[in-house]
């Protein structure tokens, strides 16, 4: 090989491997990084998030941390801006533990943090999963939310709860500024359950409070529930509830229709139209939507109405539509019973989504949110067959059903096109004319729920099947 | 007596030379066994010469048999052959490819091409024959270095031709056709390719200016048949052959599907759509057989006579072609005729007139790729149980749950047609009233007549879903009537031996003028072909109609000066006047100059030339316009919406669009740099060219600011931003002969960078095909913008680390199996910002290979045509692979898609949900590399020569379209521009979806002259 062929074959060959070398910037050596772990344990639950804190630092630079647990599938890393370089980060990594572990299992969580010289640290934290990450239970006894006070007969608001938690209760406080209430327990020996009833006095103005209950548990991250309760004091009932359900059943498990709120109210003359689905039907009649009590109307030992929790049922003789009206203070009603005149809406189960008008079915459905297939286009409604209404052999004013709820509801009953349709607005009441009011969103434990529209009451029934 | 004795010394001496004197006959032919009249014959080293009378006959005399006859034409090789002892000599001419005394074309006017100084390149017509293409850019694909050709499948369909790339981003970007001088606009569909002559192609500014407000797209010139003197030579032309339409995906068929589905709901916690899939083992529906013909026939076919006298000569063709689409119905016909008349009154004076009838009709169904998606479940047609005898015939066709239209039923509802009549005339005098200068008018008229028919039948094959409850009528005529006038005076003068000069001044005018009208009514009385008439409709009528008109007034000029054919200077200049400019910018003006410096003819190069034959560098510059303007831009319209005024929602009237009265057309400007070789007697030739042009006033539809009072949705056209484009393009030629042997090789390679200078404001951001493309400066136009799809997640462990520093999951959605979209901007966020550059539509380079084999009787031309580089969007990834849809999906998704750790990197998890936004994010998954290459064309010919009574025949198969290597998984890779109507045209280029396809076809054919 000459030498002209050597120096060009060399050069091209410096340039080639110049040219071939990474771009990465040099850092001179340096100190190892630091880390600083806020607990060297942490503890978690499954399916619940816990935090990995923690305050990394290095005299030159960062350059990334991995954090790892492989028996929870976490192999994460953070990688630190360079350009400039970070000589500390403050770590906060929150990662959630799969809900299929155990709660006592134990996991290291291993922090691998490297610098831009290629040092590189180990942190190892340990993990427990017997962590108790529930705020304390407060159960409700007396009174329910929305609860209403009569003042005229009783000016007194008994206040009782029950208390429960697992690592055992620290404190629980009864507070109400309005009222004058700050009540605090401080409990010994942290027991796990813990009962509260006393009885406040209200004064005979018409009000309404706020009751803020708050309980803390004696866990080593303590947790604390708070609940408030709404209560109405008042001279007189804002609204009556029919309920057609036995004392003791649980008023607040149904989505919409239980009990029945009023069709027309004058002063305290309230008036009901309603359905009775059998002979001998039982009605009272309720001061308050969520509970029997305080304010419970039946019939005393001769017949006439009070208000009384230990009341008997108002009996409907025979099936059909009543009009019924009540004046809860002057306590006297009147059942009529009577013949709907209103329109019927017939073999909707064989309607037909139409162009043409003429040859158009109509059919009954639902749109809205909440409930499973459904959405706000009434295409949706008629494609979505599961959702069609039928008609209640045993009353032409009743359309029934059966739909899934998958959390808080809204919705409209709906044909083609809206047409005809019945927007669920508040108090389950399910219009085909409603003005301002917009769809009502109901709260709704997910579920298979029985649906009964009743096109006479224009009201919708929506009870846990 | 003396002066007797003089005359018989005379005589004897004559007599004896007679003696030895022979007279050699004989017919000069072309290779085609065509005679050539006017061949000149001559005995070199004498005076003595002839030409070849209409029969290409001869009859000379030679003074011995050592005499050398030397036939010399233009554009044939000169042949030379020594008598011997032969009296008849006959002799074949071979056509001279490389000759620079060739003719081209340069608007206006012709040169040599020696002589040319600007960028054009040439394409003979019997190049462009080889192929049966409707439209013969199609047959260009590949063979013009500079020109990007993306060809269109379906009948009538017309391919996108770029010439040296893009310079517009809202105009069209077609060039401009000029056929025999004529200005056609921006379409040759009309043209059949055994017409042709010539075609020229001006690519530099340099060479197109001469058009104006029109060539910024770059102009091909056209030059049809003419007649040629001899007597009358009778051609025929037929080319026929099979369109092949193959399946392009191997579908699920109906267990199968039922297996993707189930997967699909299962996965996303749904019991299964089509429980036990065996089931359907065997009940597959095969909605391709049943409405798609594998092949459809293609034909062209051309009868031509041509012949004349010095005083007149004549070209009469009839052209026929045919493409049936691959349905049942509808296709592409084109009858076209052309006679051509050229007169020679006396030498001064001539003329000539064209007449060029046309009939075209069109129609085809658009939905070949509801045969594909559509399940495979449903039947094509209702079982008898739920037919009650009262449905029409196009009611008793199954509805398909995957809301695909029944697309047999579809097909059979069809009659959506199109008539095109036109007549085309152009005429032309010329006088010279002195040596030198030619005065020459041409005249053009043109009348067309658009008929366009269509009729739907009522029809319910689902009530809800799939139904037309009346029937409705259609028809819209369109009449057109043109006219051009251009008169042109050129003096061309030699003196003092080497300088030549030639200067052009003339003047064009033309007009456009058209109306259309349109009926429409419904409920006809019944479907029957003869009820579909607008009389037979009962209600609901309808009525409209418009008429246009538009018009250009030019001058024009051309100087040409050379220097002893060594120094070439060429200088041109037009002004135009146009009715779609406002009457503040009235009058464009478009110069341009070129020089050339012919090197090989240089002193110094004479001892080169044994090698170089041509080396010529040129230099160009240039302005050029772009006046295709939409209405929108010069008119000021009143659109109509819903307004709020005083709190109450009102449908009034509102100004959607004012004319901006400074609007003025797009100009480019344009450099070019090329140099010409051609060595070792021009078997190697070709060009090297660079050139670099610029956008200026670009047209951008602006909205108006808030404080005029307009409201937000109004637009004003205004002229603003740049862009460049650049590139190189490369023809590389060689040809040669051995023996019987004889080959060529043409190569060209292009390449074009696109770059947008500036827009209407700093950093605007121009967002294409539904915010899926975006163009910004300093890039190139109508890039792909998505996110990135960075694979799939394989395991718990990679979704759980797909974290912001925090651990607050970027997809919270995802299940493994489904794409990580990649974090761009690193801000612990998916969203919007994380979109970027995914691709370019834009090739990095276009390679064309031309190859051709003569051995004998036998000739093979085989023509290749690659893009390399550039990206496509494959929109039908979501129809093949998404399991939210009910639409058919690819045989074997179970499998292909993710199902566990290892699987594929690629295809998603089959889900009903697509909670993870898989497909419904515009991302790297639906971008693929779009390179390509593609035979266009295989063609195998053998000729017989002076059999059976014919001067020729030569018979023929050929492929085109044959072979196809690409990565790209879509249709077909040659993806055009996108949709015109949403200004789309450039920014939405590149996204390959149900585009008909270029098809493979099969073809015969059998040329006959006599």
């Amino acid at each position: 090989m000459n030498k002209l062929s050597f120096l060009f074959l060399l050069t091209f060959f410096t340039i080639l491997f110049t040219g071939c070398q990474e771009n990465e910037a040099d850092f001179p050596s340096s100190d190892n990084p630091t880390v600083v772990v806020s607990t060297n344990e942490i503890y978690g639950a499954p399916n619940r998030k816990f935090e990995i804190k923690a305050t990394l630092a290095d005299d030159l630079g960062l350059k990334n941390v991995r954090i790892q647990i492989p028996e929870l599938n976490l192999d994460k890393v953070i990688n630190f801006a360079t350009d400039p370089l970070l000589t500390s980060y403050d770590l906060s990594y929150f990662f959630e533990v799969p809900a299929n572990r155990g709660a006592s299992e134990g996991f290291v969580i291993k922090l691998t943090i490297t610098d831009v010289s290629g040092n590189a640290i180990d942190q190892n934290i340990n993990l427990r999963l017997d962590g108790e990450f529930n705020a304390p239970a407060i159960s409700m006894i007396t009174p329910k939310e929305g609860a209403v006070i009569l003042l005229s007969s009783s000016n007194k608001l008994p206040v009782n709860f029950v208390v429960n938690d697992d690592s055992g209760i620290d404190y629980i406080q009864v507070k109400c500024a309005a009222l004058g209430i700050n009540e605090m327990v401080q409990l010994t020996g942290a027991p796990q359950s813990y009962t509260f009833n006393k009885t406040y006095t209200l004064p005979v103005t018409a009000a309404q409070y706020v009751l803020t209950i708050t309980a803390k548990d004696k866990f080593a991250i303590p947790n604390m529930g708070t609940l408030n309760i709404n209560i109405v004091a008042t001279n007189e009932y804002p609204a009556i509830y029919l309920c057609d359900q036995p004392k003791g059943t649980n008023l607040t498990t149904d989505a919409v229709g239980v009990p029945m709120y009023f069709h027309e109210k004058v002063g305290q003359d309230f008036e009901f139209k309603y359905y009775a689905d059998t002979d001998n039907k039982q009605i009272y009649f309720l001061g308050q939507e969520a509970d029997f009590a305080p304010h419970c109307f039946g019939l005393n030992a001769s017949g006439n109405l009070i208000d009384d929790v230990t009341s008997s049922a108002i009996v409907l003789p025979t099936k059909g539509y009543y009009k019924i009206k009540v004046n809860p203070s002057t306590l006297v009603y009147t059942v009529t019973k009577y013949t709907p005149s209103s329109k019927v809406w017939a073999d909707v189960a064989n309607g037909l989504w139409h162009d043409n008008e003429a040859l158009r079915k109509p059919f009954v459905s639902i749109a809205g949110g909440g409930i499973q297939g459904a959405n706000w286009d009434t295409w949706n409604a008629w494609i979505q067959t599961g959702l069609h209404l039928a008609n209640n052999p045993n009353n032409p004013y009743q359309l029934v059903g059966e739909y899934t709820l998958t959390g808080t509801m809204e919705g409209t009953f709906t044909g083609q096109w809206w047409s005809p349709s019945w927007r669920l607005i508040k108090n389950g009441i399910a219009t085909m004319s409603p003005g301002a009011n917009g769809n009502a969103k109901y709260p709704a434990a997910p579920g298979v729920y029985k649906v009964i529209l009743d096109t006479e009451l224009e009201r919708a029934f929506i009870t846990k099947k | 007596m003396k002066y007797k004795f003089i005359g018989l010394l005379i005589a004897i001496l004559c007599s004896s030379a007679a003696f030895a004197q022979i007279t050699v006959k004989g017919t000069v032919k072309d290779k085609t066994a065509i005679p050539i009249p006017g061949v000149n014959v001559f005995v070199k080293g004498t005076q003595t010469s002839v030409s070849t009378d209409f029969d290409g006959k001869y009859a000379i005399v030679v003074p011995n048999k050592e005499a050398q006859i030397e036939f010399s034409f233009m554009g044939f090789v000169t042949q030379t052959i020594k008598v011997d002892q032969k009296t008849v000599v006959d002799v074949n001419l071979t056509e001279d490819n490389q000759t620079l005394e060739e003719v081209v074309v340069v608007g206006y006017a012709t040169v040599k091409k020696k002589d040319v100084t600007s960028s054009i390149a040439s394409v003979k017509g019997k190049d462009l024959q080889t192929m049966t293409v409707g439209n013969v850019t199609e047959s260009l694909q590949g063979k013009v270095a500079g020109v990007q050709i993306t060809g269109a499948g379906g009948p009538g369909a017309q391919p996108r031709v770029l010439i040296r790339g893009i310079s517009t981003i809202n105009l069209s970007t077609d060039p401009l056709y000029v056929v025999d001088g004529i200005p056609m606009g921006t379409s040759i569909n009309f043209l059949s390719n055994n017409e042709i002559e010539s075609m020229d192609v001006l690519k530099d500014a340099s060479a197109s200016a001469i058009y104006g407000s029109r060539a910024s797209n770059g102009v091909i010139l056209i030059t049809t048949k003419k007649g040629k003197v001899g007597k009358p030579k009778f051609t025929v032309d037929l080319s026929t052959g099979y369109q092949i339409m193959e399946k392009p995906y191997d579908m699920a068929n109906a267990e199968n599907y039922a297996t993707i589905l189930n997967n699909a709901y299962t996965n996303s916690g749904y019991s299964e759509y089509l429980p036990n899939a065996e089931q359907y083992r065997g009940k597959t529906t095969d909605w391709w057989g049943a409405g798609i013909n594998k092949a459809s026939s293609v034909t062209n076919t051309s009868v031509g006579v041509t012949g004349g006298s010095e005083k007149n000569t004549y070209a009469i063709s009839l052209n026929y072609y045919n493409s049936d689409s691959f349905y049942d119905v509808g296709g592409w016909k084109r009858v076209t005729a052309r006679i051509a008349n050229d007169f020679k009154f006396t030498d001064k004076f001539s003329a000539g007139v064209t007449l060029n009838p046309r009939y075209e009709t069109w129609g085809s169904p658009g939905n070949w790729a509801d045969f594909v998606k559509i399940d495979p479940i449903t039947p094509i047609y209702k079982p008898a149980s739920q037919l009650n005898g009262t449905e029409n015939e196009y009611s008793i066709y199954a509805r398909s749950p995957s809301y695909v239209w029944n697309p047999v039923a579809t097909v059979s509802r069809y009659d959506d047609y199109t008539d095109q009549y036109n007549l085309n005339s152009n005429g032309y005098l010329q006088y010279e009233p002195i040596k030198g200068l030619i005065i020459r008018t041409q005249g053009s008229i043109e009348v067309g007549n658009r008929v366009n028919s269509k009729f739907t039948p009522d029809f319910v094959i689902d009530a809800a879903h799939e139904k037309a409850e009346i029937n409705t009528i259609e028809r819209k005529a369109s009449t057109n009537s043109d006219w051009t006038w251009q008169t042109t005076a050129t003096y061309s003068k030699a003196f003092a031996q080497k300088h030549n000069a030639s200067f052009m001044i003339g003047s064009t005018m033309e007009e456009y003028n058209g109306n259309d009208v349109k009926g429409y009514g419904e409920g006809v009385p019944n479907n029957s072909d003869s009820m579909r008439e607008l009389n037979a409709a009962t209600k609901n009528y309808k009525s409209e109609g418009n008429s246009w008109s538009n018009s250009l007034m030019s001058y024009i000029s051309r100087f040409s000066y050379n220097y002893d054919s060594k120094y070439y200077l060429t200088t041109s200049f037009r002004r135009d006047g146009s009715s779609k400019f406002m009457s503040n910018n009235k009058w464009a003006n478009f110069p341009a100059a070129s020089v050339s410096w012919r090197i090989s003819n240089e002193d110094f190069m004479m001892s080169e030339n044994s090698i170089f034959n041509n080396l010529t560098f040129r230099a160009g510059w240039g302005k050029v316009g772009n006046q295709n303007l939409p209405a929108s831009v010069y008119q000021s319209n009143i659109g109509q919406g819903n307004y709020v005024i005083g709190g109450e929602v009102v449908d009034t009237s509102y100004p959607s669009t004012m004319a901006n009265r400074d609007i003025k057309w797009e100009t480019v400007e344009d450099i070019s740099f090329g140099l010409d070789f051609g060595l070792w007697k021009n078997k190697l030739s070709g060009s090297l060219e660079y050139y670099q042009k610029k956008t200026n006033d670009m047209l951008f539809k602006k909205q108006f600011p808030t404080y005029s009072g307009f409201p937000g949705y109004s637009t004003i056209w205004t002229n603003v931003g740049s862009m460049q484009s650049s590139g190189i393009d490369l023809l590389l030629s060689y040809k040669d002969t051995k023996g019987d042997f004889s080959y060529g090789v043409d190569v060209t390679f292009t390449t074009v960078n696109v770059e947008m200078l500036s827009l209407s404001t700093e950093g605007e951001r121009l967002y294409g095909a539904g915010n899926r493309t975006l163009t910004v400066k300093g890039e190139v136009p109508g890039y792909f913008y998505g996110y990135v799809a960075d694979g799939l997640f394989q395991n718990q462990t990679e979704l759980n680390a797909h974290t912001d520093e925090h651990g607050t999951k970027l997809q919270p959605y995802a299940k493994a199996g489904d794409i990580r979209f990649k974090d761009v901007n690193g801000d612990g966020k998916l969203d919007d910002k994380d979109r970027t550059k995914i691709g370019s539509p834009w090739a990095d380079y276009n390679v064309g290979l031309n190859l051709n084999f003569a051995y004998k009787n036998f000739d093979l031309v085989a023509n290749f045509y690659s893009s390399i580089g550039n990206d496509l969007v494959n929109q039908n990834i979501s129809d093949l692979y998404n399991g939210i849809s009910l639409t058919n999906k690819v045989s074997g998704l179970d499998q292909m898609a993710w199902h566990g750790e290892g699987t594929t990197n690629y295809v998603p998890r089959l889900s009903k949900d697509d909670n993870n936004e898989n497909y419904s994010k515009f991302s790297s998954l639906y971008v693929e590399d779009g390179s390509f290459v593609r035979m266009k064309n295989l063609q195998l010919g053998y000729s017989f020569y002076n059999k059976f009574g014919l001067d020729k025949l030569r018979i023929s198969l050929s492929g085109q379209n044959l072979w196809t290597w690409t990565k790209y998984t879509g249709i077909d890779p040659e993806v055009g521009g996108g949709d015109t109507n949403k200004d789309d045209g450039v920014k939405g280029s590149g996204f390959g979806g149900w585009n008909y396809p270029v098809l493979p076809t099969i073809l015969m054919g059998i040329n006959v002259a006599f």
